[in-house]
C-alpha cells in the first residue's frame, strides 16, 4: 500500500466508537484527545499488507504433523531437542491430529502400503498446508529402487521442499524449514496450488 | 550314531562353518518338530527363512582363494589357505555351485536355551506347489515367520490358522522374494537428458 | 527351562491349545473376543495408526474395546516394508553392507555387525583384535543410543515428557561420538569384511573416556526421575506381565526374556566380539511386567557403560582391518608399487569380492534381542539370499499376548516397553 499520509483512523475501517469521540466542546477540527494520545501513528505502527502479515505469522508459526517413518524420524525428532532447538523457528510444536497441523514433514521411505494412508493424513490436513520431503527416501526413493518403496512422496503428494540427505543432519532440517518459511514469507504459493503430484 | 538320527522324517545331516543342519521330509516335518523341542530339547524357536534356488547354478563361479602375505606386524594368524590345494576352484578354474534338490528350502533355525547353548537348522525342501506343514502347534512363535514365507515366497503353509498377507498389501499379486519376481522400482532419469 | 504346555489338540479340529498360558488361541498373534462377549453388543472396535503417536512407528492396531478393556487385538504390519532383502541381493557384497544398518534404524551398527560377522563367517577370515575390540566399543555405544531414544520415547509416550529431552541431550553426546569416529551421525557405516573402514581418528579414545565419566551419573539422574516417581510405578508395575514360560515358547529374546527372569544374554552365552574378555552382568528381573522390561533396560545401560570404560581400558594397538588382499582393499600407498595389489583393487572395486558357498546364521545380542543374520551365498559376488531375524517382529507378534486383559492406557505402556522398531519389523 502506498504510504499517504494517515488521516483519521477510521478512514482505514476501523469503526470503534471510542477513536472517533472528541472531546466536547466547539473546537471541531482540532484532534480528539485519543488522537493527540497516539501523537504520530506512522511512527508507531508498521503498515503491511495483510497477506504479508498473514504469511509472516504463517510461517513462523508453522506446525508439523507427527508424521515419522523410519530413520529419518529419529533425527527429526532430534531437532526439537535442546542443540538444535527447532522452537527457535517455531515449529516445536508438533500436533498429533492432522486436522491442526500445517506442515507434514515425510521423514522416512513410504512403502505402497502406507501410501493410502499417507494420501489420507495429507487430504485431513487443512488449507494452507506444505509438505517437506526428508530425506533421500522420501526425495527419491533413496537408495530402494524396488518394488516396495514409492519412488519419491511427490508421486503422491506435491512436495514443497525436498531435504536430501540420508539421514538429513538435524541442521539441514532446520534449513528445510527456513527456506520454507522463506517461501511462505515470500508470497510464493503453497505446492498443491502450483504443482501437481508425480512431476518434478 | 548321531543323536539327529532318530529325528522323524530324517534325510542327511550335514556340518558346515560350526553349525548343524539336519534335512529332513517335509510330510513329517510337525513330527520331527516335536521330537526336536521334546526330545532334543530345542525349545525356542529361532527364525525360519524360506529360499528360492531358482536359477542356483546357471553362472559358474571361479574361486581363486589364497592367503594373506606373511607379515612380521601382523601379530595374529589368519586362515591358511592354499591355492594349490585341490578344492573345486582353488585353480581358478568356473565351477558350479553344488546343485539342489527341489526349489525352495524352508530352514527352521531352533535354539536349546541351556548352557552351552546348542543350535540347529531344520531343513525341509520343497517344490513349486508343494505344502509345508504348519510348525505353530509345536512353536507358536512361527506363526508370522510362515505368514511371512507364504506372503515373500508363495510357500502355502499348510494348517496355519491364519494364512493371510503380513508385509505385503492384502491385494498385492505375487510373491516378490521368488527369483522370477523382479526388483521393480524405476530408471533413474540425468537431469541432462530429455 | 520350562517349556511350553503342550498343545491339547489339533487346530484344525477347534481344540483350544496353549491352555494355561497367556498365548491366544487358535492363532497365537490375535486376540479374539469371545462369542458371548460380542453378543452383548458392547464392543467397540477402534483402528490404532498406521500413523500414531504412541505405536513407535507405522504399526497399525486394531483393537476391540469392552469399555476401556481391551478384549481383542490384532497387529498389523508391513507398513514399512522396504524390500531390504531382495535389494541386497541385488547389489555385492560390499554395497549390501550399506542397506543394513537402515533396518534397525536405532542399532544400527549391530545390523552391520551381524551381516559382516556372517560373511566373515563363511568367508572364515579373522579380524585384527584392535577392530574386534572397537566393534565392541562401538556395538555397546549403539545399544546406549538406542535404551536412550527408547527411553525419552517411551516415557513421552506416558506423558513423562521431560525424559525426552534429558536423553536425547546424551544421545547428540553419543551421535558426536559416532561423527568424531566414522563421519557421520547416524548409519556409519563403518563396519567393513575384514575389520573397519578406516582407522581410528586421533582424540576419539579421550572424547569416548569423557563421555564414558560422564554418563553414569546421568543414568542417575534417569533413574532418579522415573523410579522414583509414583505415576510412572502405577503405570508400569503389575501391567503386562510375561511368564517365563510364555516368554520362551513365543520367542521372545533380549530385555523382555531376561525382565521374566530367564537369564540369557547371548554376550554371555554365546560370546562373539570381545566379550568373553569382559566383565559385566546381565541384569535379569522377576516379574516379566513392565516396570520389569524398562528396569532391565536402565540397568543394561549401566552395564554399556562399564563396557566401554573396559573396551577403552583394553583396546589393543594394530591394524584395523584383516591383510586378506583378495577381500580388503590394500592401502593406497602399494598401489604405486604392487602389481598385485593393483589388480586386487581393481577387482574388489568393480566386481566384488567372491564368498565361498554356503549357509550360515550368525546370531548377536541387539538392544532388543536376538538379531540374526542367515546368509546363503553361491559362491558369488553377490548374496543369493539374506535374511534378518529381527527380535521386534517377534516381539510384535506377542503383542496379543501381553495386551490379554488390560486396559486401553495400559497397552500403551506395554507396547512402550516391547520397544518395537518397525523398521526391522516389516525390513
Amino acid at each position: 500500500m502506498a504510504v499517504k499520509r494517515p488521516g483519521r483512523l477510521f478512514e482505514y475501517g476501523l469503526n470503534s466508537e471510542r477513536l472517533l469521540m472528541r472531546e466536547a466542546g466547539p473546537k471541531q477540527d482540532e484532534p480528539a484527545k485519543f488522537e493527540t494520545e497516539l501523537g504520530d501513528l506512522e511512527n508507531r505502527l508498521m503498515l503491511s499488507t495483510v497477506e504479508k502479515a498473514v504469511a509472516w505469522a504463517q510461517g513462523s508459526s508453522i506446525w508439523p504433523d507427527t508424521f515419522g517413518l523410519a530413520c529419518c524420524a529419529i533425527e527429526m525428532m532430534s531437532i526439537v531437542s535442546s542443540r538444535y532447538d527447532v522452537a527457535r523457528f517455531g515449529a516445536e510444536v508438533f500436533r498429533n491430529s492432522p486436522r491442526q497441523a500445517d506442515l507434514l514433514i515425510v521423514s522416512g521411505r513410504l512403502s505402497h502400503k502406507m501410501a493410502a494412508p499417507f494420501r489420507q493424513i495429507y487430504d485431513q490436513m487443512l488449507e494452507p498446508k506444505w509438505v517437506i520431503a526428508m530425506g533421500a527416501c522420501a526425495s527419491s526413493g533413496g537408495m530402494f529402487n524396488n518394488y516396495a518403496v514409492l519412488q519419491s512422496v511427490d508421486k503422491v503428494v506435491p512436495v514443497d521442499i525436498y531435504i536430501p540427505g540420508c539421514p538429513p543432519r538435524p541442521e539441514a532440517v532446520l534449513e528445510g524449514i527456513v527456506r520454507l518459511q522463506e517461501k511462505i514469507k515470500a508470497g510464493v504459493p503453497p505446492a498443491y496450488e502450483i504443482r501437481k503430484t508425480g512431476q518434478g | 550314531m548321531s543323536p539327529f538320527a532318530s529325528v522323524p522324517g530324517f534325510v542327511e545331516q550335514k556340518e558346515s562353518f560350526g553349525e548343524t543342519t539336519v534335512v529332513v521330509d517335509r510330510e513329517r516335518l510337525v513330527e520331527a518338530a516335536e521330537h526336536a523341542r521334546d526330545e532334543l530339547g530345542f525349545n525356542f524357536f529361532v527364525d525360519m527363512t524360506p529360499t528360492d534356488y531358482l536359477g542356483w547354478g546357471s553362472r559358474g563361479v571361479a574361486g581363486y582363494w589364497g592367503s594373506p602375505p606373511p607379515s612380521s606386524t601382523r601379530g595374529w594368524e589368519p586362515a591358511q589357505r592354499d591355492i594349490n590345494t585341490p578344492f573345486p576352484g582353488s585353480q581358478g578354474l568356473p565351477r558350479m555351485p553344488e546343485p539342489k534338490p527341489k526349489r525352495f528350502s524352508v530352514s527352521y533355525h531352533l535354539l536349546a536355551l541351556e548352557q552351552p547353548p546348542r543350535r540347529l537348522r531344520l531343513k525341509v525342501w520343497a517344490d513349486e506347489g508343494e505344502p509345508v506343514p504348519s510348525v505353530v502347534s509345536v512353536w507358536p512363535a512361527a506363526d508370522w515367520f510362515e505368514r511371512e514365507a507364504w506372503d515373500m515366497m508363495g510357500i502355502t503353509i499348510e494348517g496355519h490358522p491364519n494364512l493371510v498377507r503380513i508385509i505385503m498389501d492384502e491385494d498385492w499379486e505375487g510373491h516378490p522374494l521368488r527369483k522370477d519376481y523382479p526388483l521393480g522400482g524405476e530408471p533413474v532419469r540425468f537431469s541432462d537428458e530429455d | 527351562m520350562a517349556v511350553v504346555a503342550k498343545p491339547a489338540g489339533v487346530l484344525a479340529t477347534g481344540a483350544r491349545p496353549y491352555e494355561g498360558t497367556k498365548i491366544p488361541s487358535p492363532i497365537p498373534t490375535v486376540l479374539q473376543v469371545d462369542e458371548e462377549l460380542r453378543e452383548s453388543g458392547d464392543i467397540l472396535e477402534i483402528n490404532f495408526g498406521p500413523n500414531h503417536p504412541s505405536t513407535h512407528g507405522v504399526l497399525r492396531l486394531v483393537v476391540e474395546l469392552n469399555g476401556e478393556r481391551v478384549v481383542g487385538i490384532k497387529p498389523m504390519i508391513g507398513y514399512l516394508h522396504t524390500g531390504f532383502e531382495k535389494n541386497m541381493e541385488a547389489k555385492t557384497w560390499w554395497k549390501a553392507i550399506t542397506y543394513a544398518p537402515r533396518i534397525d534404524y536405532l542399532a544400527f551398527q549391530h545390523n552391520e555387525l551381524v551381516f559382516v560377522l556372517a560373511i566373515e563367517k563363511l568367508l572364515e577370515l579373522e579380524t585384527p583384535p584392535k577392530a574386534v575390540w572397537m566393534r565392541t566399543l562401538l556395538c555397546e555405544l549403539n545399544r546406549l543410543h538406542s535404551h536412550l531414544v527408547w527411553l525419552g520415547t517411551g516415557s513421552l509416550e506416558m506423558g513423562a515428557i521431560s525424559m525426552f529431552w534429558y536423553c536425547f541431550r546424551e544421545r547428540e553426546s553419543i551421535l558426536d561420538l559416532f561423527e568424531l569416529v566414522a563421519g557421520f551421525r547416524m548409519h556409519t557405516r563403518y563396519f567393513q569384511t575384514g575389520g573397519l573402514a578406516e582407522d581410528v581418528p586421533v582424540g576419539f579414545y579421550a572424547e569416548c573416556q569423557s563421555f564414558a565419566d560422564a554418563m553414569p551419573a546421568r543414568i542417575d539422574e534417569y533413574e532418579a526421575m522415573l523410579d522414583g516417581q509414583k505415576i510412572f510405578l502405577e503405570r508400569t508395575q503389575g501391567i503386562g506381565h510375561l511368564s517365563a514360560a510364555d516368554a520362551i515358547a513365543m520367542g521372545q529374546s533380549g530385555p523382555i526374556l531376561r525382565a521374566s527372569g530367564v537369564d540369557w544374554d547371548l554376550r554371555k552365552r554365546q560370546p562373539y566380539l570381545a566379550y568373553d574378555q569382559l566383565d559385566f552382568d546381565v541384569p535379569t528381573r522377576p516379574t516379566g511386567d513392565t516396570y520389569d522390561r524398562f528396569k532391565v533396560r536402565l540397568l543394561e545401560m549401566r552395564e554399556s557403560v562399564r563396557i566401554i570404560q573396559q573396551c577403552l581400558d583394553g583396546m589393543p594397538d594394530g591394524p584395523w582391518i584383516s591383510d586378506d588382499r583378495k577381500v580388503v582393499l590394500p592401502p593406497r600407498h602399494e598401489l604405486h608399487t604392487s602389481m598385485e595389489s593393483l589388480i586386487h583393487h581393481f577387482k574388489i572395486v568393480t566386481e566384488g569380492y567372491r564368498v565361498p558357498e554356503g549357509e550360515v546364521y550368525v546370531p548377536i545380542e541387539s538392544p532388543r534381542g536376538e538379531m540374526g543374520c542367515y546368509v546363503v551365498s553361491d559362491g558369488g559376488p553377490r548374496p543369493w539370499r539374506v535374511h534378518f531375524r529381527a527380535p521386534s517382529f517377534v516381539a510384535l507378534q506377542g503383542t496379543a499376548m501381553f495386551v490379554r486383559d488390560t486396559l486401553i492406557a495400559d497397552m500403551i505402556a506395554i507396547l512402550a516397553s516391547l520397544d518395537p522398531v518397525m523398521g526391522e519389523v516389516d525390513r
